[in-house]
């Protein structure tokens, strides 16, 4: 039989109207629950996936600076050059850096000029410490005065850098039409310099890890600009390919010099020379003429170890 | 008559009987008048006209027929049926009354629009559908492949991404800054160019003809096979959705057009090239490079391993790297290696040792400089860059250097061919061979099979 009407509600719905019982488990407020659950799992996935899978993860406890001085033993007493060690380990402990010591002679130059080790042996640092950001490269004959100054805080910090950086500053000093880029910020430089008097000074430099610094040192380390006589070896090579290759001049910041490379004599350019709180002091050109390096940094190294002592 | 599923009902009430509409409607479920002829329109419209049509289709003609066999008798009815007729409604839409068309002039069927009309209504839903498909892929065949637009298609990154690659190729190559070309160089020119427009056409990539000869800045340092850094600097600025830049001589010539570069060697650039300079050395270079400082990436002999690291795809010959066809990709290492790769330093001390410019000056960066080399990929010769017999002929007919004709090398460099060689009688060969060996069918046919058994009959050679 077919019912034309459906059957009429009572007129008086029972006081509590029956639940219904087909989806118990899906009322409104469980169905937010479940859905913010799933969201609150699949954000930890993916943060976990972020931390586990990023192939280029830095291990806990990667020295953020590696400090590289390449010791050059000839000539110098043994007092002298582990005076220079110290002076970097204990800076490097302070701040949890790790230092670099190789030799000149640790390296295959093919006759040319000691000074040229330096570029293998950067290489060399960025191998041995293959998570470590900064490599600071910081010549023998130069001691660390000031302990409390860090790396990323007083130099490498992209604001601070921006604030430091020399713009628009001729590469060898008073002529030279290459000028450092004026609208290159802090954080695309990968290479920190400063200049003296005579032009680049890489007694104290700092190289971000990287693509580009493998291509950087591999470059200034060819050998036909070791064999080329440039008058100042590696100084002049760097010079050179700082001026003819854009992409290298792209990735260079240059700071004032007392930044981190005040000189103790007046060698150095404009206010170059070290005062008391600078980063660095370096006895630039120690090693020629006639001076004595160890005697030159006989009193400076009394003051830096009081500095480290009094904390 | 047999239906799919019952028969709707219909707005005027009662059930449409297939049976004794007019046979034209091919019922599919709902079966609805497509037209009446009726005055009343009751739902079992049988109307003279109905059933005239209806006895005419049957029989195909009508059975009995003393006259008419005049003019007008014999038009009388298309003429008639193609005026317009007083519709006194009862059509369609009874819930529509006030219908427009009602009582008014209409078009009845008789117009071609109209009976194509019909003819679409006839047609079964399953016959429409297989005509669709039909027509749809001839119009798609036309579209892919005769029209420009293919060119467009291919380019595209769904269908192939010919975007990604480019042609570079070198025009007035060698001493065009102060020679004359003679016919012959210009008939060379000629060749490749359309060779290679050909190819691009073909696949969707980018064509870049470089006139060497304009660029006389550097003629005067010696410097004039150098600009090679500077073109193809210009090209990563001038298509910046590029990816691969493919470097050609002028002297070479595309022998397999249907080859894609992404089927022959970058869908699978693992397997179509190695990192390890040593499978095949010629310049004895040691590799891996033999210093302790260096990373471990660099000390690989196959660098990372991973294809993607790969920037410079070069392949070599007997003498060592050929630069005459190589790839290069775009990334921040080429700009890098276009950046250093002419140093006036070393410039100035080797340029009378290089005699092959900055083909030795990439050697020696290779050879030098550490960071060049997982990057660097060496493609076997004859994958892009096969030689004919005269090149590299020192040892005989080489499998690794020379031109195949069984195995259909992709590209041809007649290297060297102007010191010595005939340029324009390699290139006119090979050219001719290219043509030859891919014919179509058509030719094919005509003549492997019907100029052959010409000959057998006749004895005579022709030319279809």
């Amino acid at each position: 039989m077919h019912l034309a009407m459906p059957a009429r509600k009572s007129s008086n719905p029972p006081p509590y109207a029956t639940r219904s019982t087909r989806f118990p488990m899906l009322r409104r407020s469980r169905v937010q629950a479940i859905v913010l659950c799933a969201c609150a799992v699949g954000a930890v996935i993916f943060i976990l996936s972020q931390i586990v899978g990023g192939s280029e993860r830095i291990p806990s406890g990667t020295p953020p600076v590696v400090v590289v001085t390449v010791l050059d033993p000839d000539g110098y007493s043994k007092d002298y050059i582990n005076n220079i060690k110290e002076n970097r380990m204990e800076y490097a402990k302070k701040h949890g850096y790790a230092t670099f010591f190789p030799t000149v002679t640790d390296y295959d130059l093919n006759g040319s000029p000691n000074s040229w080790a330096r570029v293998p042996a950067i290489r060399h640092a960025l191998t041995k410490f293959p998570h470590s950001t900064y490599m600071w490269y910081l010549d023998q004959n130069s001691l660390i005065m000031n302990p409390e100054l860090t790396v990323e805080g007083h130099i490498m910090n992209p604001k601070r850098l921006e604030g430091l950086m020399i713009r628009d500053q001729s590469i060898v000093p008073p002529d030279s039409v290459i000028k450092t880029f004026g609208h290159l910020k802090g954080n695309q430089v990968d290479f920190v310099l400063t200049q003296d008097k005579d032009g680049l000074a890489q007694g104290s430099f700092i190289i971000r890890r990287g693509e580009w610094s493998k291509f950087f040192l591999d470059t200034w380390f060819d050998p036909l600009y070791r064999s080329y006589s440039f008058q100042k070896a590696d100084t002049h090579a760097l010079e050179h390919i700082v001026q003819w290759h854009p992409t290298i001049l792209s990735k260079l910041g240059l700071i004032p010099q007392r930044i981190m490379n005040a000189y103790s004599k007046e060698d150095a350019a404009g206010d170059g020379i070290y005062k008391d709180g600078d980063l660095v002091i370096r006895f630039a050109g120690c090693d020629k003429g006639g001076r004595d390096c160890a005697a030159e940094a006989e009193p400076f190294s009394k003051q830096w170890k009081t500095a480290f002592r009094v904390q | 008559m047999s239906l799919s599923r019952s028969p709707s009902p219909r707005p005027g009430g009662g059930w449409s009987s297939p049976g004794l509409t007019n046979p034209y409607a091919t019922v599919s479920g709902r079966s609805s008048p497509t037209k009446t002829y009726g005055v009343n329109g009751g739902p079992n419209t049988v109307t003279w006209e109905s059933a005239k049509a209806k006895s005419n289709g049957v029989n195909g003609y009508p059975s009995f027929s003393t006259q008419g066999k005049g003019f007008i008798k014999q038009h009388m009815r298309n003429l008639s049926a193609s005026l317009p007729r007083f519709n006194i409604g009862a059509e369609k839409s009874y819930a529509e009354k006030e219908k427009l068309g009602r009582g008014r002039w209409m078009l009845r069927e008789g117009t071609k629009l109209a009976k194509l009309r019909i003819l679409i209504l006839k047609t079964s839903r399953k016959a429409k559908i297989r005509f669709l498909i039909v027509t749809a892929f001839i119009f798609m065949t036309i579209l892919f492949y005769m029209t420009p637009l293919h060119y467009w298609w291919r380019r595209s990154k769904i269908f192939g991404g010919g975007k990604k690659f480019v042609i570079i190729l070198a025009a007035n190559q060698g001493g065009g800054v102060m020679e004359w070309k003679g016919p012959r160089e210009w008939a060379i020119e000629r060749d490749s160019v359309k060779n290679k427009k050909k190819y691009i056409n073909r696949w969707g990539y980018d064509l870049e003809i470089v006139d060497m000869s304009t660029k006389k800045r550097y003629a005067h340092e010696w410097r004039e096979s150098w600009e090679k850094v500077d073109t193809i600097r210009n090209c990563l600025r001038k298509y910046p959705d590029a990816e691969w830049f493919w470097w050609m001589d002028l002297n070479t010539f595309i022998m397999e057009p249907s080859y894609s570069l992404q089927s022959h060697v970058f869908n699978d650039l693992a397997k179509n090239t190695y990192r390890d300079i040593n499978e095949y050395n010629p310049l004895n270079i040691s590799h891996p490079f033999p210093s302790d400082h260096l990373d471990p990436e660099a000390r690989s002999p196959v660098g990372d391993g991973k294809a993607s690291s790969i920037n410079l795809i070069v392949p070599q010959d007997c003498g060592g790297f050929n630069l005459g066809s190589f790839f290069i990709k775009r990334g921040a290492w080429t700009d890098r290696l276009l950046d250093v790769w002419w140093d006036p330093v070393g410039y100035e001390q080797k340029h009378m040792e290089w005699e092959h410019k900055e083909q030795d000056a990439l050697e020696f960066l290779y050879i030098n400089q550490p960071w060049i080399r997982p990057h660097t990929a060496f493609i076997p010769q004859r994958k892009i860059n096969s030689f004919p017999e005269g090149a590299c002929s020192e040892n005989g007919n080489d499998t690794q250097i020379h031109y195949s004709e069984k195995d259909r090398d992709f590209v041809v460099n007649m290297a060297g061919c102007e010191w010595g060689r005939d340029c324009w009688g390699e290139m006119y060969n090979f050219r001719e061979l290219s043509n030859y060996l891919n014919r179509t069918w058509w030719e094919r046919f005509k003549e492997d099979l019907v100029a052959l058994i010409w000959f057998k009959i006749t004895g005579q050679k022709i030319k279809i």
